[in-house]
Protein backbone atom coordinates (compact mmCIF):
# COMPACT_ATOMS: atom_id res chain seq x y z
CA UNK A 1 0.00 0.00 0.00
CA UNK A 2 2.59 2.24 1.25
CA UNK A 3 4.20 1.70 -2.31
CA UNK A 4 1.81 2.29 -4.13
CA UNK A 5 0.77 5.70 -2.56
CA UNK A 6 5.00 6.49 -2.93
CA UNK A 7 5.26 5.30 -6.50
CA UNK A 8 2.13 7.13 -7.97
CA UNK A 9 3.60 10.41 -6.26
CA UNK A 10 7.12 9.87 -7.46
CA UNK A 11 8.30 11.32 -10.78
CA UNK A 12 8.70 8.31 -12.73
CA UNK A 13 5.45 6.10 -11.29
CA UNK A 14 5.25 2.07 -11.88
CA UNK A 15 2.43 1.77 -13.42
CA UNK A 16 -0.45 -0.11 -11.97
CA UNK A 17 -3.22 -2.22 -12.97
CA UNK A 18 -6.60 -2.97 -11.27
CA UNK A 19 -6.82 -6.37 -10.32
CA UNK A 20 -9.84 -6.23 -8.23
CA UNK A 21 -12.89 -4.45 -8.37
CA UNK A 22 -15.02 -3.36 -5.61
CA UNK A 23 -17.35 -5.46 -5.68
CA UNK A 24 -14.84 -8.47 -5.02
CA UNK A 25 -12.92 -6.41 -1.88
CA UNK A 26 -16.10 -5.03 -0.56
CA UNK A 27 -17.39 -9.39 -0.31
CA UNK A 28 -13.71 -10.48 1.04
CA UNK A 29 -13.50 -7.62 3.72
CA UNK A 30 -17.61 -7.62 4.46
CA UNK A 31 -17.18 -11.71 4.80
CA UNK A 32 -13.84 -11.23 6.84
CA UNK A 33 -16.15 -8.91 9.08
CA UNK A 34 -19.47 -11.13 9.15
CA UNK A 35 -17.76 -14.98 9.93
CA UNK A 36 -16.11 -12.91 12.76
CA UNK A 37 -19.43 -11.59 14.00
CA UNK A 38 -20.84 -14.75 14.02
CA UNK A 39 -18.92 -16.49 15.54
CA UNK A 40 -19.22 -13.94 18.38
CA UNK A 41 -22.84 -13.91 18.32
CA UNK A 42 -22.32 -17.66 18.55
CA UNK A 43 -20.81 -17.63 21.02
CA UNK A 44 -22.65 -15.17 23.04
CA UNK A 45 -25.64 -16.49 22.19
CA UNK A 46 -27.01 -13.36 20.57
CA UNK A 47 -28.74 -15.63 18.36
CA UNK A 48 -31.12 -12.52 16.84
CA UNK A 49 -27.56 -10.91 15.51
CA UNK A 50 -26.39 -14.47 14.32
CA UNK A 51 -29.59 -14.53 12.58
CA UNK A 52 -28.92 -11.63 10.32
CA UNK A 53 -25.33 -11.88 10.63
CA UNK A 54 -25.65 -15.16 8.79
CA UNK A 55 -28.41 -14.22 6.19
CA UNK A 56 -26.26 -11.40 5.37
CA UNK A 57 -23.36 -13.66 4.34
CA UNK A 58 -26.01 -15.59 2.33
CA UNK A 59 -26.29 -12.84 -0.09
CA UNK A 60 -23.01 -12.28 -0.38
CA UNK A 61 -22.55 -15.68 -1.23
CA UNK A 62 -25.09 -15.73 -3.94
CA UNK A 63 -23.37 -12.49 -5.67
CA UNK A 64 -20.55 -13.69 -5.27
CA UNK A 65 -21.00 -16.92 -7.22
CA UNK A 66 -23.35 -14.67 -9.95
CA UNK A 67 -19.92 -12.05 -10.37
CA UNK A 68 -18.43 -15.57 -10.92
CA UNK A 69 -19.72 -15.85 -14.40
CA UNK A 70 -20.85 -12.16 -14.68
CA UNK A 71 -17.84 -10.13 -13.01
CA UNK A 72 -14.49 -8.94 -14.23
CA UNK A 73 -11.61 -11.21 -15.59
CA UNK A 74 -10.20 -12.16 -11.84
CA UNK A 75 -13.53 -12.55 -10.29
CA UNK A 76 -14.68 -15.57 -12.95
CA UNK A 77 -14.58 -18.89 -11.96
CA UNK A 78 -13.95 -19.64 -15.22
CA UNK A 79 -11.12 -18.14 -15.59
CA UNK A 80 -9.01 -18.86 -12.28
CA UNK A 81 -10.06 -22.30 -11.52
CA UNK A 82 -7.51 -24.41 -12.82
CA UNK A 83 -6.88 -28.52 -13.46
CA UNK A 84 -4.29 -30.39 -11.25
CA UNK A 85 -1.87 -29.83 -14.06
CA UNK A 86 -1.61 -26.10 -13.91
CA UNK A 87 -1.97 -26.43 -9.95
CA UNK A 88 0.88 -28.18 -9.89
CA UNK A 89 2.95 -26.75 -11.89
CA UNK A 90 2.44 -23.61 -10.56
CA UNK A 91 3.07 -24.94 -7.40
CA UNK A 92 6.59 -26.18 -8.57
CA UNK A 93 7.94 -22.64 -9.71
CA UNK A 94 6.86 -21.31 -6.58
CA UNK A 95 10.40 -20.83 -5.14
CA UNK A 96 12.07 -20.82 -8.36
CA UNK A 97 13.68 -17.57 -9.82
CA UNK A 98 11.61 -17.75 -13.08
CA UNK A 99 8.53 -17.79 -10.81
CA UNK A 100 5.81 -14.75 -12.07
CA UNK A 101 3.15 -13.19 -10.19
CA UNK A 102 -0.41 -14.71 -11.54
CA UNK A 103 -2.86 -11.88 -12.45
CA UNK A 104 -6.10 -12.17 -10.23
CA UNK A 105 -6.25 -15.67 -7.77
CA UNK A 106 -3.19 -17.65 -8.87
CA UNK A 107 -4.01 -21.41 -9.38
CA UNK A 108 -2.84 -22.55 -5.76
CA UNK A 109 -5.09 -20.19 -4.43
CA UNK A 110 -7.65 -20.75 -6.31
CA UNK A 111 -8.02 -23.97 -4.83
CA UNK A 112 -8.09 -21.88 -1.21
CA UNK A 113 -11.13 -19.75 -2.55
CA UNK A 114 -13.12 -22.26 -4.15
CA UNK A 115 -13.22 -24.41 -0.89
CA UNK A 116 -13.42 -21.47 1.43
CA UNK A 117 -16.93 -20.93 -0.73
CA UNK A 118 -18.08 -24.51 -0.57
CA UNK A 119 -17.50 -23.80 3.50
CA UNK A 120 -19.47 -21.04 4.08
CA UNK A 121 -21.92 -22.58 1.48
CA UNK A 122 -22.11 -25.75 3.39
CA UNK A 123 -21.99 -23.41 7.04
CA UNK A 124 -25.35 -21.34 5.98
CA UNK A 125 -26.97 -23.83 4.22
CA UNK A 126 -26.63 -26.13 7.72
CA UNK A 127 -27.78 -22.85 9.46
CA UNK A 128 -30.91 -22.01 7.67
CA UNK A 129 -32.30 -25.48 8.74
CA UNK A 130 -30.95 -25.54 11.84
CA UNK A 131 -32.09 -25.46 15.22
CA UNK A 132 -30.68 -25.84 18.72
CA UNK A 133 -31.86 -29.28 21.66
CA UNK A 134 -34.53 -27.43 22.98
CA UNK A 135 -36.58 -25.85 19.83
CA UNK A 136 -35.53 -22.55 21.39
CA UNK A 137 -33.50 -20.60 18.50
CA UNK A 138 -33.69 -21.99 14.48
CA UNK A 139 -33.26 -21.52 11.02
CA UNK A 140 -35.56 -19.40 9.08
CA UNK A 141 -36.35 -22.20 7.30
CA UNK A 142 -36.08 -24.97 10.49
CA UNK A 143 -40.19 -24.96 9.88
CA UNK A 144 -39.49 -27.08 6.93
CA UNK A 145 -37.91 -29.38 8.68
CA UNK A 146 -38.33 -32.13 11.44
CA UNK A 147 -36.37 -31.93 15.02
CA UNK A 148 -34.17 -34.61 14.53
CA UNK A 149 -33.09 -33.15 11.36
CA UNK A 150 -32.68 -29.45 12.80
CA UNK A 151 -30.96 -30.65 15.41
CA UNK A 152 -28.15 -32.69 13.32
CA UNK A 153 -28.40 -29.53 11.29
CA UNK A 154 -27.63 -27.55 14.50
CA UNK A 155 -24.62 -30.02 15.61
CA UNK A 156 -23.17 -30.06 12.38
CA UNK A 157 -23.10 -26.11 11.69
CA UNK A 158 -21.15 -26.03 14.92
CA UNK A 159 -18.64 -28.71 14.00
CA UNK A 160 -18.05 -27.40 10.35
CA UNK A 161 -17.26 -24.26 11.43
CA UNK A 162 -13.67 -25.54 12.79
CA UNK A 163 -13.41 -27.03 8.85
CA UNK A 164 -13.73 -22.88 7.99
CA UNK A 165 -11.35 -22.20 10.38
CA UNK A 166 -8.71 -24.22 9.48
CA UNK A 167 -8.92 -23.29 5.84
CA UNK A 168 -9.02 -19.60 7.06
CA UNK A 169 -5.93 -20.68 8.68
CA UNK A 170 -4.49 -21.70 5.49
CA UNK A 171 -5.47 -18.69 3.76
CA UNK A 172 -3.49 -16.46 6.20
CA UNK A 173 -0.68 -18.73 6.40
CA UNK A 174 -0.46 -18.37 2.47
CA UNK A 175 -0.42 -14.47 2.99
CA UNK A 176 2.17 -14.44 5.23
CA UNK A 177 3.96 -16.83 3.38
CA UNK A 178 3.89 -14.44 0.07
CA UNK A 179 4.56 -11.68 2.33
CA UNK A 180 7.51 -12.88 4.41
CA UNK A 181 9.31 -15.17 1.81
CA UNK A 182 8.15 -14.32 -1.50
CA UNK A 183 8.23 -9.93 -0.75
CA UNK A 184 4.95 -10.02 -2.46
CA UNK A 185 2.27 -8.23 -0.32
CA UNK A 186 -1.37 -9.39 -1.40
CA UNK A 187 -2.86 -7.57 1.33
CA UNK A 188 -2.43 -4.32 -0.11
CA UNK A 189 -4.50 -4.93 -3.41
CA UNK A 190 -7.52 -6.73 -1.67
CA UNK A 191 -7.75 -2.91 0.03
CA UNK A 192 -6.53 -0.51 -2.92
CA UNK A 193 -7.34 -3.11 -6.17
CA UNK A 194 -4.01 -2.20 -7.61
CA UNK A 195 -0.52 -3.88 -8.04
CA UNK A 196 2.10 -2.88 -9.43
CA UNK A 197 2.43 -3.84 -12.90
CA UNK A 198 5.95 -5.03 -13.44
CA UNK A 199 5.21 -7.42 -10.41
CA UNK A 200 2.53 -9.87 -12.30
CA UNK A 201 1.59 -11.30 -15.83
CA UNK A 202 -1.70 -10.37 -17.62
CA UNK A 203 -2.91 -6.93 -19.34
CA UNK A 204 -1.31 -4.00 -18.41
CA UNK A 205 -4.89 -2.42 -18.28
CA UNK A 206 -5.84 -4.51 -15.62
CA UNK A 207 -9.51 -5.62 -15.48
CA UNK A 208 -11.69 -4.12 -18.08
CA UNK A 209 -14.71 -2.02 -16.23
CA UNK A 210 -17.98 -4.25 -16.05
CA UNK A 211 -21.14 -2.75 -16.92
CA UNK A 212 -23.57 -0.79 -13.74
CA UNK A 213 -26.13 -2.49 -14.58
CA UNK A 214 -24.88 -6.23 -14.19
CA UNK A 215 -23.38 -5.18 -10.64
CA UNK A 216 -27.23 -4.04 -10.10
CA UNK A 217 -29.19 -7.35 -11.13
CA UNK A 218 -26.74 -9.63 -8.58
CA UNK A 219 -27.46 -7.43 -6.12
CA UNK A 220 -31.17 -7.78 -6.45
CA UNK A 221 -30.69 -11.39 -7.14
CA UNK A 222 -29.05 -11.26 -3.76
CA UNK A 223 -31.41 -9.33 -1.82
CA UNK A 224 -34.43 -11.27 -3.43
CA UNK A 225 -32.80 -14.59 -2.21
CA UNK A 226 -32.66 -13.33 1.27
CA UNK A 227 -36.15 -11.80 1.15
CA UNK A 228 -37.34 -15.17 -0.05
CA UNK A 229 -35.93 -16.56 2.76
CA UNK A 230 -37.00 -14.41 5.22
CA UNK A 231 -40.25 -14.08 3.82
CA UNK A 232 -41.43 -17.68 2.55
CA UNK A 233 -42.33 -18.71 6.18
CA UNK A 234 -44.86 -16.06 6.79
CA UNK A 235 -46.28 -17.26 3.87
CA UNK A 236 -47.71 -20.50 5.43
CA UNK B 1 -58.80 -20.10 31.15
CA UNK B 2 -59.33 -21.06 35.29
CA UNK B 3 -59.59 -24.63 34.27
CA UNK B 4 -56.42 -25.33 32.22
CA UNK B 5 -54.90 -23.11 35.20
CA UNK B 6 -56.42 -25.73 37.61
CA UNK B 7 -55.25 -28.56 35.49
CA UNK B 8 -51.52 -27.74 35.11
CA UNK B 9 -51.79 -26.69 38.80
CA UNK B 10 -53.13 -30.61 39.51
CA UNK B 11 -50.28 -31.97 37.42
CA UNK B 12 -47.83 -30.10 38.95
CA UNK B 13 -48.67 -31.05 42.28
CA UNK B 14 -49.31 -34.64 40.82
CA UNK B 15 -45.61 -34.54 39.99
CA UNK B 16 -44.93 -33.31 43.59
CA UNK B 17 -46.64 -36.00 45.29
CA UNK B 18 -45.23 -38.52 43.57
CA UNK B 19 -41.47 -37.66 44.48
CA UNK B 20 -42.70 -37.24 48.31
CA UNK B 21 -43.77 -41.20 47.91
CA UNK B 22 -42.66 -43.63 49.92
CA UNK B 23 -41.44 -45.88 46.20
CA UNK B 24 -39.54 -43.28 44.06
CA UNK B 25 -40.48 -43.98 40.74
CA UNK B 26 -37.18 -45.00 38.66
CA UNK B 27 -38.62 -43.17 35.57
CA UNK B 28 -40.82 -39.56 35.53
CA UNK B 29 -44.75 -40.22 35.29
CA UNK B 30 -46.10 -41.46 32.22
CA UNK B 31 -46.06 -38.04 29.83
CA UNK B 32 -49.10 -39.76 27.88
CA UNK B 33 -51.59 -39.00 30.89
CA UNK B 34 -53.49 -35.55 29.75
CA UNK B 35 -53.90 -33.02 32.08
CA UNK B 36 -57.63 -32.94 32.47
CA UNK B 37 -57.49 -36.31 33.56
CA UNK B 38 -54.63 -35.86 37.29
CA UNK B 39 -56.34 -37.40 40.30
CA UNK B 40 -56.68 -34.87 43.04
CA UNK B 41 -53.07 -34.29 43.94
CA UNK B 42 -52.24 -35.21 48.04
CA UNK B 43 -50.85 -32.87 50.80
CA UNK B 44 -47.37 -32.50 49.86
CA UNK B 45 -44.03 -32.14 52.55
CA UNK B 46 -41.91 -29.06 51.55
CA UNK B 47 -39.39 -30.59 50.11
CA UNK B 48 -40.75 -33.32 47.66
CA UNK B 49 -39.50 -31.91 44.78
CA UNK B 50 -36.06 -32.85 46.22
CA UNK B 51 -37.14 -36.66 46.23
CA UNK B 52 -35.33 -39.24 46.86
CA UNK B 53 -32.55 -41.60 45.30
CA UNK B 54 -33.86 -43.31 42.65
CA UNK B 55 -32.83 -47.33 42.49
CA UNK B 56 -31.25 -47.26 38.97
CA UNK B 57 -29.74 -43.13 38.72
CA UNK B 58 -28.46 -44.51 35.27
CA UNK B 59 -31.88 -44.99 33.89
CA UNK B 60 -33.36 -42.46 35.76
CA UNK B 61 -31.15 -39.59 34.25
CA UNK B 62 -31.88 -41.83 30.51
CA UNK B 63 -35.12 -41.21 31.20
CA UNK B 64 -34.67 -37.19 32.45
CA UNK B 65 -32.67 -37.08 29.27
CA UNK B 66 -35.09 -38.11 26.51
CA UNK B 67 -38.03 -36.50 28.06
CA UNK B 68 -36.12 -33.55 27.37
CA UNK B 69 -35.17 -33.94 24.19
CA UNK B 70 -39.06 -34.57 23.52
CA UNK B 71 -39.74 -31.75 25.52
CA UNK B 72 -37.34 -29.76 22.75
CA UNK B 73 -39.32 -31.82 19.83
CA UNK B 74 -42.44 -30.12 21.11
CA UNK B 75 -40.91 -26.53 21.23
CA UNK B 76 -39.61 -27.00 17.93
CA UNK B 77 -43.25 -27.30 16.92
CA UNK B 78 -44.12 -24.03 18.77
CA UNK B 79 -41.03 -21.77 17.40
CA UNK B 80 -42.16 -23.13 14.11
CA UNK B 81 -45.33 -22.07 14.28
CA UNK B 82 -44.40 -19.10 15.94
CA UNK B 83 -42.88 -18.20 12.52
CA UNK B 84 -45.55 -18.56 10.17
CA UNK B 85 -47.71 -16.61 9.12
CA UNK B 86 -50.79 -18.68 10.23
CA UNK B 87 -49.71 -21.58 12.63
CA UNK B 88 -51.05 -24.30 12.99
CA UNK B 89 -53.28 -23.83 15.93
CA UNK B 90 -54.00 -27.52 16.97
CA UNK B 91 -50.60 -28.41 16.90
CA UNK B 92 -49.80 -25.68 18.64
CA UNK B 93 -52.41 -26.38 21.47
CA UNK B 94 -51.11 -29.77 21.41
CA UNK B 95 -47.48 -28.77 21.86
CA UNK B 96 -48.36 -26.55 24.49
CA UNK B 97 -50.04 -29.08 26.32
CA UNK B 98 -47.27 -30.84 26.27
CA UNK B 99 -44.70 -28.24 27.57
CA UNK B 100 -46.88 -27.39 30.22
CA UNK B 101 -47.09 -31.23 31.14
CA UNK B 102 -43.39 -31.81 31.16
CA UNK B 103 -43.06 -28.39 33.35
CA UNK B 104 -44.67 -29.72 36.07
CA UNK B 105 -43.25 -32.93 36.51
CA UNK B 106 -40.17 -31.13 36.48
CA UNK B 107 -39.75 -31.03 40.03
CA UNK B 108 -39.25 -34.75 40.30
CA UNK B 109 -36.76 -34.79 37.71
CA UNK B 110 -33.86 -33.90 39.61
CA UNK B 111 -33.46 -36.28 42.99
CA UNK B 112 -30.08 -36.47 44.68
CA UNK B 113 -27.57 -38.99 43.05
CA UNK B 114 -28.80 -38.14 39.73
CA UNK B 115 -26.33 -35.49 38.77
CA UNK B 116 -22.91 -35.55 37.25
CA UNK B 117 -21.12 -37.87 40.08
CA UNK B 118 -23.69 -40.64 38.96
CA UNK B 119 -22.68 -40.54 35.23
CA UNK B 120 -22.66 -38.51 31.65
CA UNK B 121 -25.54 -35.69 32.30
CA UNK B 122 -25.77 -32.25 31.30
CA UNK B 123 -27.32 -31.20 34.73
CA UNK B 124 -24.14 -29.20 37.01
CA UNK B 125 -24.06 -30.09 40.36
CA UNK B 126 -25.10 -26.65 41.40
CA UNK B 127 -28.84 -27.37 40.52
CA UNK B 128 -28.69 -29.46 43.92
CA UNK B 129 -26.90 -27.17 45.92
CA UNK B 130 -28.67 -23.88 45.15
CA UNK B 131 -31.75 -25.78 45.07
CA UNK B 132 -34.51 -22.79 45.99
CA UNK B 133 -33.21 -20.76 42.94
CA UNK B 134 -33.61 -23.72 40.97
CA UNK B 135 -37.14 -24.33 42.42
CA UNK B 136 -38.18 -20.85 41.95
CA UNK B 137 -36.48 -20.66 38.54
CA UNK B 138 -38.66 -24.26 37.32
CA UNK B 139 -41.74 -22.01 39.14
CA UNK B 140 -41.07 -19.46 36.45
CA UNK B 141 -41.67 -22.10 33.89
CA UNK B 142 -44.54 -23.18 35.17
CA UNK B 143 -46.40 -19.49 35.01
CA UNK B 144 -45.49 -19.24 31.48
CA UNK B 145 -46.13 -22.65 30.37
CA UNK B 146 -49.80 -22.60 32.22
CA UNK B 147 -50.04 -19.15 29.97
CA UNK B 148 -49.16 -20.84 26.91
CA UNK B 149 -51.41 -23.39 27.11
CA UNK B 150 -53.92 -20.25 27.52
CA UNK B 151 -52.64 -18.30 25.13
CA UNK B 152 -52.75 -21.63 22.58
CA UNK B 153 -55.71 -21.65 23.43
CA UNK B 154 -56.99 -18.08 22.44
CA UNK B 155 -55.61 -17.39 19.32
CA UNK B 156 -52.40 -16.84 16.96
CA UNK B 157 -51.33 -13.64 18.17
CA UNK B 158 -51.79 -14.32 21.92
CA UNK B 159 -49.43 -17.76 21.43
CA UNK B 160 -46.56 -15.64 19.31
CA UNK B 161 -47.21 -13.19 22.02
CA UNK B 162 -46.70 -16.01 25.05
CA UNK B 163 -43.97 -18.27 23.15
CA UNK B 164 -40.73 -15.61 23.53
CA UNK B 165 -41.60 -15.53 27.66
CA UNK B 166 -41.90 -19.13 27.93
CA UNK B 167 -38.94 -19.97 25.88
CA UNK B 168 -37.11 -17.07 28.15
CA UNK B 169 -37.46 -18.82 31.08
CA UNK B 170 -36.21 -22.20 29.61
CA UNK B 171 -33.04 -20.44 28.79
CA UNK B 172 -32.98 -18.44 32.08
CA UNK B 173 -32.52 -22.18 33.95
CA UNK B 174 -29.85 -23.38 31.22
CA UNK B 175 -27.98 -20.84 31.30
CA UNK B 176 -27.32 -21.23 35.12
CA UNK B 177 -28.19 -25.05 35.65
CA UNK B 178 -27.02 -26.63 32.54
CA UNK B 179 -23.71 -27.70 31.56
CA UNK B 180 -22.23 -26.16 27.78
CA UNK B 181 -22.22 -28.80 25.43
CA UNK B 182 -19.13 -29.13 24.82
CA UNK B 183 -19.33 -32.78 22.45
CA UNK B 184 -23.14 -33.08 22.99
Amino acid sequence: MTDETVASASPAPTPEQKVWDVPVRLVHWLLVFLVALSWWTAEEGEMQWHYWSGLTIVGLLVFRIYWGFAGPETARFSRFVKGPGTVLGYASKLLKPDYRASFGHNPLGALSVVAILLALITQVGLGLFASDTDGLESGPLSPYVSYEFSKDAGDLHEDAFNILLILIGLHIAAIVFYLAVKRINLIGPMITGSRKVESVEGPASGIAPVPLWRFLLGMAIAALTVFLIVLLPTTR
Amino acid sequence: MKIKLFAATAVLALGLAACGGETPAPETPAPEAPAAEAPAPEPVPATASIGETPADPVAFMKTRHDNYEDLGKNFKVLLDNSKLGTPDMAAVAAAAAKVNEYAGQMGTWFPPGTGPEAGKTEAKANIWTDRADFDAKLANLQTEAGKLVTAAGTDAAAFKAQFGPTGGTCKACHDTYREEDKDK
